[in-house]
């Protein structure tokens, strides 16, 4: 990253107060921290961001701690928490209490936006919903991320990424050609989600820019999900069709597939396009003869013969490295990727080049590699990771330098547990 | 810009992409009110316009469901661009626009003096977005790759599928739509920073980068101790599909006794093996087995909303057939009934977000070349006579 660009900051005077929590929120405030925004994230010592885990977590419940070990603060080094909450401030406010109430609202006239991701009537229950904070500032833009959406039968049921993937169809194409749906285990609809609300936000930001106006913005997750499915949509409309697992399969591309290469759990995709791509591969793999077969001649020659291409394909990858396929394939003009494990892609020499990866040093998780952008922006530039916050960790800045409370005041918060730094059950 | 309008309805977009992930990020801009400009190559056009699936399975140009999905909304002219003629209109056009996007593979734009640092002189306030598999830096750069090949290299699709077989991928073209959001992403971020500083950018969308991003677990987890697996699938079987019974996490302390008193399996709720949330994740395929016999006689859709009423976070494995008939989606009228002269009336998915309780703008996709006139001869100025050259020359 050139200076230039680092003193560029896309977003360098807003602030964002960000009520957000588990995966789909988050992802959207730590992009929007990566652009240069003040992101103040809200939680209290009774209800943690559930990333932050158990403030003390039995053996069977530990989730995901550097070197397996929970340490003295938990809620601090918990894997989740780190990877999804960095470039962000963290102060705790209890928002079952008046005063925890009151500050909040404060807090919200000296920021340009809200992001919320809880059960759909959870704010407004507290008297902090948009109705209630636009008032006190016209010009605050609240998004409202949801599962199911704002308004609706099934408006406060519950879920996580995970369970999107099912009440939005999504499983329902996922799984092998046995057409059994299987669940992606990667709360796909989370992450996917929080990159697609910061265009949301922005083209609302933009309007406020021009004329000063505020918004309610209502984002279902699950009818994002769903129109990840459009064409399959149309095939039902069409044609009375319901879409169904096929595998890695295509319904055009032949062969296309993932195909084991030397090592434990080591795999290639490869997706072959057209007759062009098909040559490439016979090419690539040493036997282009094929290419002049009429068994194999056009897809659905291929398709027949699958059988064959298939295990001409594996006897050449079973034996070689997965990067070295992809990059003899991809040299022949051959789409292929190597299916690479957690382990590698912190090391892949393509994205290293690319500067994706921050080395991040957290004061209490030590060492590990930060995702970061899915773009690159020729002129604006992206701040380098910020460490995910500690619990209440900028209880001060935020009360003190932005709300002008003395240290006797921020004394009888912490007294009355509308503040704090240790969670409820960690003594 | 008053508050019906769309966010916007005062920009104009050059959509020069194909396939997937450029045309959904266009069509974004479009449902938020701009006014997008879709340019084809004469006679072929877009590469889904061959995709499919069809109206009766009948291939036809104007009739293939990826297409009229991705490119609803828009205005269509063709032009060849692989032309000097077509090359030298399209800078024209580029002018006088707000964003141009773009999938061509690294290099080619530049080739036709079409690049960034080509259009910028003359519109230094362009946003200009390319998509591609893996960016326009880097030792990759040149590959290639759709939906599956990006969720390898991503790192997404490893932990995904049933242990002892191969990785599988999240179906459809999930991954290409994830990188046409990400675009939309990129693209307003420069929107913005043009409205409040004046100036205008290129913006590099990695399909790899944006698949990376989306992968939760396999990177930290990794880093962390813990490798993730592909492991025994947690859906059970009901009487007509599959549900998730959502027992574990976020789940409310007093709901294991109701679904315990629900079953008909009073005697479980004191079990040490399944009465917090940890231990029922523990012994996940245990439970899942136990509650089987009981989801095994119910239809789906019922045991979501039983089961979601005592407060769990259940789920059922909705086909595009539930889901047409979901009430959730219903109330909320997210599909919208849209005709086209030549696919005729369809059900089409719709936009998942509002803006002030403002539903974003849906209409039909252009027929190839269907704007021509009105963008060449009525907004370039171009006279019939220079039109029907520019056709003759196969440039239009």
């Amino acid at each position: 990253m050139n200076d230039l660009r680092m003193n560029n900051l896309a977003l360098k005077d807003l602030r964002i107060l960000d009520l957000t929590q588990v995966a789909v929120g988050p992802y959207t405030t730590f992009l929007l921290g990566f652009m240069g925004a003040e992101v103040i994230k809200v939680e209290s010592t009774s209800r943690m961001d559930i990333s932050r885990g158990q403030a003390r977590p039995t053996p069977q419940g530990y989730r995901v701690y550097p070197d397996n070990d929970p340490g003295e603060r938990p809620w601090n080094r918990a894997g989740h928490h780190i990877h999804r909450n960095p470039n962000k401030l963290s102060l705790t406010l209890d928002l079952s209490t008046e005063r925890g109430k009151e500050l909040l609202k404060k807090l919200a006239t000296l920021c340009d936006v809200l992001i919320e991701n809880f059960r759909a009537s959870v704010m407004d229950r507290l008297g902090l919903g948009y109705e209630v904070l636009s008032q006190i500032n016209p010009q605050l833009i609240y998004l409202k991320i949801s599962s199911q959406g704002a308004t609706g039968p099934e408006k406060d049921y519950g879920s996580l990424g995970s369970t999107l993937e099912q009440t939005a169809g999504l499983a329902s194409v996922t799984g092998y050609e046995d057409r059994k749906p299987l669940m992606t285990n990667e709360t796909y609809p989370d992450p996917v989600g929080g990159i697609f609300n910061v265009g949301v936000l922005l083209g609302t930001l933009r309007r406020r820019h021009k004329t000063g106006q505020g918004a309610f913005i209502d984002f279902s997750q699950r009818e994002m999900t769903a129109s990840m499915l459009g064409q399959e949509f149309l095939d039902f409309s069409f044609n009375a069709r319901v879409a169904e697992p096929m595998g890695n399969r295509h319904p055009i591309f032949e062969p296309q597939g993932v195909y084991p290469c030397q090592g434990d759990d080591m795999w290639v995709a490869i997706s072959v396009r057209s007759e062009e791509e098909w040559v490439g591969l016979c090419d690539a793999i040493g036997m282009p003869q094929l290419a002049r077969n009429p068994r194999f001649e056009t897809a659905l020659a291929r398709r027949r013969n699958r059988d064959e291409v298939e295990r001409f394909l594996t006897n050449w990858t079973r034996e070689q490295d997965h990067y070295d396929v992809m990059h003899t394939l991809q040299k022949n003009g051959v789409p292929a990727g190597a299916v690479l494990k957690g382990g590698e892609i912190i090391n892949d020499p393509h994205l290293e080049e690319r500067g994706f990866w921050d080395e991040v040093h957290h004061p209490e998780a030590g060492f590990y590699k930060q995702v970061t952008t899915p773009w690159e922006f020729s002129k604006s530039g992206r701040i380098q990771t910020t460490p995910a916050p500690n619990l209440g960790e900028h209880n001060e800045y935020v009360l003190s330098d932005l709300l002008g409370m003395t240290s006797q005041e921020l004394y009888e918060l912490e007294e009355k547990g509308v503040i704090g730094t240790f969670p409820i059950g960690a003594e | 810009m008053t508050e019906q309008d769309g966010v916007l309805s005062d920009i104009t977009v050059l959509d020069l992409s194909e396939g997937v992930s450029g045309p959904l990020c266009a069509k974004l801009l479009a449902g938020m009110g701009a006014e997008v400009i879709k340019v084809e190559r004469p006679h072929v056009g877009d590469e889904s316009r061959n995709a499919g699936p069809f109206p009766n399975d009948d291939p036809h140009p104007e009739a293939s469901a990826a297409y009229l999905f991705l490119n609803m909304g828009k205005k269509g002219i063709t032009l060849d661009i692989e032309a000097d003629t077509g090359s030298s209109i399209l800078r024209r056009l580029a002018r006088d626009v707000d964003i141009l996007i773009e999938s061509h593979a690294p290099g080619v734009m530049e080739s036709r003096a079409l690049g960034y640092s080509d259009l910028e002189p003359n519109n230094p306030g362009l946003v200009y977005t390319s998509i591609t598999p893996f960016g326009q830096t880097g030792p990759y750069r040149d590959y290639k790759g759709g939906d599956l090949i990006i969720q390898a290299v991503g790192a997404l699709m490893h932990p995904i599928g049933l242990p002892n077989k191969e990785p599988i991928k999240v179906g459809g073209s999930a991954a290409l739509h994830s990188v046409g959001m990400s675009a939309f992403s990129g693209t307003m971020m420069a929107l913005y920073v043009r409205d409040v500083e004046g100036y205008g950018q290129h913006v590099d969308v990695s399909a790899m980068q944006t698949v990376t991003v989306t992968q939760i677990h396999a990177s930290i987890h990794h880093q962390f101790g813990r490798i993730p697996t592909r492991r025994e699938s947690t859906l059970v079987e009901a009487a007509d599909g599959w549900v998730n019974p959502g027992l574990e996490i976020g789940v409310q302390e007093d709901t294991w006794k109701k679904v315990c008193d629900l079953i008909g399996l009073p005697e479980l709720a004191d079990d040490q093996a399944f009465n917090t949330r940890e231990a029922r994740r523990t012994n996940q395929q245990d439970l899942l087995a136990i509650i089987g016999n009981w989801v095994a006689s119910q239809p789906k859709e019922q045991i979501y909303h039983t089961l979601q009423g005592l407060r769990t976070i259940a789920g059922y494995v909705a086909t595009v057939k539930d889901l047409r008939n979901s009430e959730q989606l219903q109330y909320r009228e997210f599909f919208k009934t849209i005709d086209h002269p030549v696919a005729g009336k369809a059900v089409y998915p719709g936009v998942p977000f509002s803006i002030d309780n403002n539903p974003m703008t849906q209409s039909r996709a252009p027929l190839l070349g269907e704007h021509n006139l009105e963008i060449y001869r009525d907004r370039l100025g171009y006279s019939g006579e220079e039109l029907g050259r520019l056709r003759s020359t196969g440039i239009v």
